[in-house]
């Protein structure tokens, strides 16, 4: 997947901060309710978890679609999100 | 796999070559799905290799299967990979590539799976007595899920046998500490304690050799029935004798002595003869069958018989007695019995007769089955008996050689239980946990079996004590002062050269 979506756009182009973790790409507010019961609530949260399955692209959307469901779309959108993030500023 | 802590999660996953980032609450989910698939696909490579090589040992591996399946539930010890092991696996790992069924090809991985299980029992030291039991009890019931996949040896199983390494608990004692005594066939079956096995087979080949026996001794049985049966139908050629017997008559001639008088009186003997043989016969049969006439025995009045025979022959009674005489005189077996007052006592003179009986009753064909098929029934019948009383012995053996069997195996299994608790005390006693090196016997005991089997278990501890004193070299036996009372305890002497540096 090439093109990326408004989401990513806005969420790499600054710090994530506090950013919910609703502004994440593929995190939409089902997801994101869903991430935030776990005590997923900040984006940084979920991107700690991120990094602590190494950046792993199948660890990660297994994680992502055990914990909230996500289809392989969204966790996709959210893999690629943080990677780029991880990319460009890790 | 929901029993794996996350060091021996981690430890599972380098084993099968994956480097796992942190395990944590959120990851932890992951890696045991990682996990599995690995296992998955290591289990797969090996049935392929192993059916690609191994083709004529197809029919072992179920019997290992089905063996290992018996094993699943006498597990006590969650294993997994241990690095300082690997080293020393690789050694064995290589012998096992072509999964050769040497003894030692089979008792070195059981060994290294052992010694990989206690090497990592040591990092998973920091649990108590509870939290180890707890693990060990739901890992049992993952290992339990995992055995029925299992296939026979080959080296990426080495990995897989750490973490089962309960064909080890019973193999282990026999296979390292008892001389195998049958290493080449016993130790591809890979069964538990090949030793164990020496009995039943002797047992095995007398049960096959009896049950055999019986087989052939019921169609013999059979057989014997049907002759029994064949040869009571009758003899139809019986009543010709009598016939034959009485053509020899010689002839008494009284008023006359020519050949034509001779002749007549011969006839007209045989004819009354002949009269009185098939009466008798008839009536005979009658009693025999159901008695219509309701006759109060075989042995007709002799009134009666004369009456009849005047009847049908219209000849004197002088010619009726005369042919008794000559019955009585005749050595030879002409079908009559002549009877007296005294039914056992032989008759000599006419006037003694009282009545007479047909040796040979004449039966209908119904009738003559009925009592064929009677007789052959009950003597058949002693067979019988003792044919089932055989039957009963043999199931009754069976069933004994099976009890006796898992007894020996829950000793063996109470045996490696016992071992690991002495040596994780004495580890634990090396972390300065303990205060003793040893552990009370019946500590021991109390650790291991709940209260409420201790009865029933009681003689299995018994045993498996008595093979620790006189089997195991690793833990002693002796008597100390244990908690302000003497008693016995049991003490391990191996130093323990697996101490992890990790802890």
């Amino acid at each position: 997947m090439t093109t990326t979506s408004q989401k990513h756009r806005d969420f790499m182009a600054e710090p994530m901060g506090e950013k919910p973790v609703g502004s994440l790409a593929g995190i939409g507010e089902v997801l994101g309710k869903k991430l935030e019961e776990r005590g997923f609530d900040k984006a940084y949260v979920v991107l700690g978890q991120f990094l602590v399955l190494k950046k792993d692209e199948d660890f990660f959307r297994e994680w992502l679609k055990d914990t909230c469901g996500a289809n392989a779309k969204q966790s996709g959108d959210c893999f690629g999100c943080l990677r780029e993030w991880c990319d460009a500023f890790l | 796999m929901a029993g794996l802590s996350d060091l021996e999660l981690r430890r599972e996953l380098q084993a099968l070559g994956f480097q796992p980032g942190p395990i944590t609450d959120t990851t932890r989910d992951v890696y045991r799905n990682k996990l599995r698939r690995l296992r998955g696909e290591a289990r797969l490579r090996d049935e392929e290799r192993l059916r690609e090589e191994a083709r004529p040992r197809g029919e072992e591996r179920p019997r290992e299967e089905a063996r290992l399946r018996e094993d699943g539930p006498l597990r006590a010890r969650p294993a997994a990979a241990s690095l300082r092991a690997e080293p020393w696996l690789s050694q064995p790992t290589s012998s096992l590539a072509y999964a050769t069924p040497g003894a030692y090809g089979d008792i070195r991985p059981s060994a290294a799976s052992w010694v990989g299980s206690r090497g990592l029992a040591y990092p998973a030291r920091p649990a108590q007595l509870r939290r180890r039991a707890s693990v060990r009890g739901s890992s049992e019931e993952d290992e339990d899920a995992r055995t029925p996949d299992r296939a026979a040896q080959g080296p990426g199983l080495a990995a897989r046998r750490w973490w089962a390494a309960s064909p080890a608990p019973a193999r282990l004692p026999s296979g390292l500490l008892g001389p195998d005594p049958r290493p080449g066939l016993r130790a591809t079956r890979a069964g538990p304690a090949g030793t164990a096995r020496a009995r039943p087979e002797v047992g095995r080949r007398l049960e096959r050799w009896l049950s055999r026996l019986l087989l052939w001794a019921s169609l013999g049985l059979l057989l014997v029935f049907l002759g029994i049966l064949w040869v009571k139908m009758g003899k139809p050629s019986a009543p010709q004798e009598a016939e034959d017997n009485m053509k020899l008559l010689p002839v008494d001639c009284e008023r006359k002595t020519d050949e034509f008088c001779q002749a007549k009186q011969k006839a007209a003997l045989l004819e009354l003869l002949h009269e009185l043989y098939n009466f008798l016969a008839i009536q005979a049969g009658n009693f025999e069958c159901g008695n219509p006439e309701k006759l109060k025995s075989k042995c007709i009045p002799v009134m009666e018989a004369q009456e009849y025979i005047a009847n049908v022959t219209s000849s004197s009674s002088a010619k009726f007695e005369a042919a008794l005489t000559w019955i009585l005189s005749s050595n030879k077996d002409v079908g009559i019995w002549l009877k007296g007052e005294d039914q056992s006592e032989l008759v000599t003179t006419v006037d003694k007769v009282v009545c007479l009986e047909s040796a040979r009753p004449r039966m209908g064909v119904g009738c003559r089955l009925s009592r064929a098929l009677l007789t052959a029934v009950t003597n058949v019948l002693i067979f019988f008996w003792c044919l089932a009383f055989l039957w009963g012995l043999l199931i009754l053996l069976k069933y004994r050689w099976r009890k006796l069997e898992e007894e020996e195996q829950a000793m063996y299994e109470m045996v490696k239980k016992i071992i690991d608790v002495v040596q994780d005390h004495y580890v634990d006693w090396e972390q300065d946990m303990e205060r003793y090196p040893y552990v009370g016997i019946l500590h021991v005991r109390d650790t291991l079996i709940p209260p409420q089997s201790r009865r029933r278990m009681k003689r299995v501890w018994d045993r498996a004590v008595e093979f620790l004193a006189s089997n195991e070299s690793r833990i002693q036996t002796e008597s100390h002062r244990v908690a302000g009372e003497d008693m016995l305890v049991w003490r391990w002497t191996k130093p323990s050269s697996f101490s992890d540096s990790e802890r």
